[in-house]
């Protein structure tokens, strides 16, 4: 039974629990920090050409090994579970929420308000832009005016983009480049410049940030310890009081079934899913429904986002994989007025192939050589974009991450169900929602001529969140606004499940924000 | 890694070494000399003709060297947003071809030539024609060789990759190399006529 001791203990080992971590060790140098993640360290970076052309020739795993094999559940639920966690196959977009996300009740009625101000937000996004590294251009829109410049000037936009931008602003909507966490310079970092692979899940230069980046960084110069393949399975209080004083875990490869943590204290980094996972099965016969539970809002109010999307055909000559996960976004939909009825989203713009090879023509016969490639060259004379937007949804209190009893993993644990469900004002204006959708998609292709395709609609709700959200009221949440439970004062639960709601665009850079928020708490003690 | 180390590895993976015959056949255990001979007499009418013979022995080669490379029961991770892990990869193709090349003589034979290579390139047409008819009608050239029909799969992993990609629009795309960030702004210069 190995037993080990320090001031923080980090359970996860995300981009959350990086960022966390290493701004804790700025903050406080002499403190000891151990970070415990279930899954492997992948920190075999000159490996990383072989993968990318194992998973381009042969479709494996860009990332082997990145999983726990028992330890899934059932909903939508990432399997990735490995130091680095989901971030390490995020295609590196960082946008930001807008204030209207922090103020939807007082704004328009709907769902809740985060405890916290926008400002302070925005300070804390300026520091996650620094810490990852972000590239990125201001947006036209006064609204999204910012404090500090990106770390990095904009990733260059292809000519596909140019093209693209250039239609789509014909319609009157202002579009610009996407932030990414990629180098458009050499060194930020210590990574090199992007060499447009197109390939960013898994970026084989690692000029797209990647938590094994930091994680490196901080054990070359001991900053922490990293405690790979070991599970924590329950926190464990005081006898007395409602302080936690032990995490209890096991070794995956079974080498060692009581592993202990003891620490000061206990940050729960593990992601919209594992955390509040671990606080439910970490009940007790004080804290029957789990920690930091006395509210019953740990695992509810899941939330994220919906899409709908579309391809429009275009008169413009594209050439598809110049750089396909680099887009054009327009942020003008993240503001609704008041007296409107309530759609929020953003708007993106990637460039796509308008058509594919094909075997047999419409009447079904053979093409081969090059009557393959005159059919092939007939369906892409016009280009075609490919145009999504993520809207916001509420969830509702009983959209639920739960214990499943009859799914266990192999130490015996039941393993999460989640069940996201949209709240009633949500459902309610789902119709009007895909209208304004299908409107704007014609206004966007009307500027060129276009064709608009289907429009499909993602059928999950994409960057999950919630499960602990923050607020002041410890009735109606789980921890304050700066991610400290209400229960227990020296556990914390940081990133992603503190998000009251999930926005209208991609979330890694917002929890990272708040998980900075978090840190500067954390290092009070 | 730095940045020499980063250069050399790029390097490394965009650069293919210049190909003879009978390299081809000596890089290709699995495959015999005979079935070698008929895939590049199958390029010859499935591909397009601005490959030119380099471009089609190229086209060989990848072929053979997926072929060789291909690992049964390999992780194939998990979707994104999906909660369940992909299912590994199955069986090699390979085991399927070898009564496939068979077929293909078999039928070249009762158009009166010895090898589906010994064709004309018109024979062999009609033959490729009949090998996607029957015993199965093929639709589509598979994402990835599966074994189910030899044309096909070599059809599909030339058609489906960056370089036919680059056919089609006549310009040096290269979907799946590192190139760069420089001159991203302007478009693809056109491919280089044979």
């Amino acid at each position: 039974m190995a037993r080990h001791e320090c001031d923080v203990l980090i359970v996860g080992g995300g981009i959350t629990a990086a960022m966390v971590s290493e701004k804790l060790s700025e903050l406080r140098p002499s403190w000891k920090i151990i970070v415990v993640e279930a899954g492997k360290r992948l920190f075999d970076f000159d490996r990383r050409f072989d993968y990318r052309q194992r998973n381009l020739d042969y479709g494996e795993n860009q990332w082997p090994g990145d999983f726990v094999a028992d330890q899934g559940g059932r909903g939508i639920i990432s399997r990735s579970m490995a130091v680095g966690g989901s971030a390490l196959h995020f295609g590196g977009v960082c946008n930001r929420f807008s204030e209207e996300d922090t103020r939807l009740r007082s704004l328009y009625g709907l769902a809740t308000d985060w405890p916290i101000e926008w400002k302070d937000l925005e300070a804390h996004y300026c520091e996650a832009e620094k810490r990852i590294g972000v590239s990125g251009e201001p947006g036209p829109l006064k609204e999204d005016s910012r404090s500090q410049p990106y770390p990095m000037p904009a990733m260059t936009m292809t000519y596909n983009l140019i093209q693209l931008k250039s239609w789509a602003e014909k319609s009157g909507i202002p579009f610009w480049t996407t932030p990414q966490a990629k180098n458009t310079v050499d060194g930020y970092g210590g990574r090199s410049r992007c060499h447009r692979c197109n390939t960013c899940e898994v970026c084989p230069t690692g000029a797209r940030y990647s938590p094994d980046w930091t994680y490196k960084q901080l054990l070359t110069k001991k900053k922490i310890e990293l405690h790979d393949q070991t599970l924590v399975r329950k926190l464990v209080l005081d006898e007395h009081t409602p302080r936690v004083v032990a995490a209890q875990a096991v070794k995956e490869d079974g080498s060692d079934p009581n592993v202990e943590y003891r620490a000061k204290t206990f940050v729960v980094a593990s992601g919209y899913c594992w955390s509040s996972h671990l606080l439910l099965l970490s009940a007790n016969a004080r804290f029957p429904r789990g920690l930091a539970n006395t509210s019953d809002h740990v695992g509810r109010y899941m939330t994220g986002h919906l899409a709908h999307e579309t391809r429009i055909d275009l008169d413009l000559k594209i050439y598809p994989g110049m750089n396909e996960q680099h887009s054009l976004i327009s942020r003008q939909f993240f503001r609704c007025a008041p007296d409107r009825p309530f759609v929020r989203h953003d708007l993106r713009v990637w460039e796509a192939p308008s058509g594919g090879p094909r075997l047999r023509d419409a009447n079904g016969t053979v093409l081969l050589g090059d009557d393959l490639v005159a059919d092939w060259r007939t369906r892409i004379v016009r280009g075609s974009a490919r145009v999504r937007g993520y809207f916001d949804v509420h969830p509702d209190k009983d959209s639920r991450l739960t214990l499943d009893p009859a799914n266990k993993n192999k130490w015996g644990d039941p393993l999460p169900i989640i069940e996201h469900r949209v709240d009633a004002a949500t459902e309610a204006r789902q119709a009007a929602t895909l209208q304004h959708f299908q409107e704007l998609f014609a206004q966007l292709a009307r500027a060129n001529d276009g064709k608009v395709g289907r429009t499909s609609s993602l059928g999950y709700q994409d960057h999950p969140s919630g499960g602990c959200r923050m607020g002041a009221d410890p009735s109606t949440s789980v921890v304050n606004p700066f991610g400290r439970t209400h229960d227990h004062d020296n556990l914390f639960v940081v990133g992603s499940p503190t998000q009251p709601t999930g926005g209208c665009t991609n979330a890694t850079l917002t929890f990272v924000a708040l998980a900075l928020r978090s840190t500067t708490e954390v290092a009070k003690g | 890694m730095n940045r020499r180390d980063l250069l050399k590895s790029l390097a490394a993976a965009a650069t293919l070494p210049a190909l003879t015959a009978s390299d081809l056949v000596a890089q290709t255990t699995d495959f015999t000399p005979a079935q070698i001979a008929t895939l590049r007499a199958l390029a010859e009418v499935v591909l397009p003709s601005s490959l030119g013979p380099d471009g089609r022995d190229d086209a060989v080669r990848r072929f053979v060297t997926w072929v060789r490379g291909y690992k049964p029961g390999a992780d194939r991770g998990h979707g994104y947003g999906n909660s369940q892990l992909s299912a590994p990869t199955g069986p090699s193709p390979a085991a399927r071809y070898p009564t496939q090349f068979d077929g293909l003589d078999t039928a070249a034979k009762a158009r009166g030539g010895a090898t589906f290579a010994a064709l004309t390139l018109v024979a062999r047409r009609a033959v490729v024609e009949a090998a996607l008819n029957d015993p199965q009608r093929v639709t589509q050239m598979p994402a990835r060789p599966n074994g189910a029909n030899l044309v096909a799969d070599f059809m599909g992993l030339y058609f489906n990759g960056a370089d036919a990609r680059d056919v089609a629009y006549n310009a040096a795309i290269g979907r799946d190399t590192c190139r760069g960030l420089d001159d991203s702004d302007k478009a693809p210069r056109p491919l280089k006529a044979h």
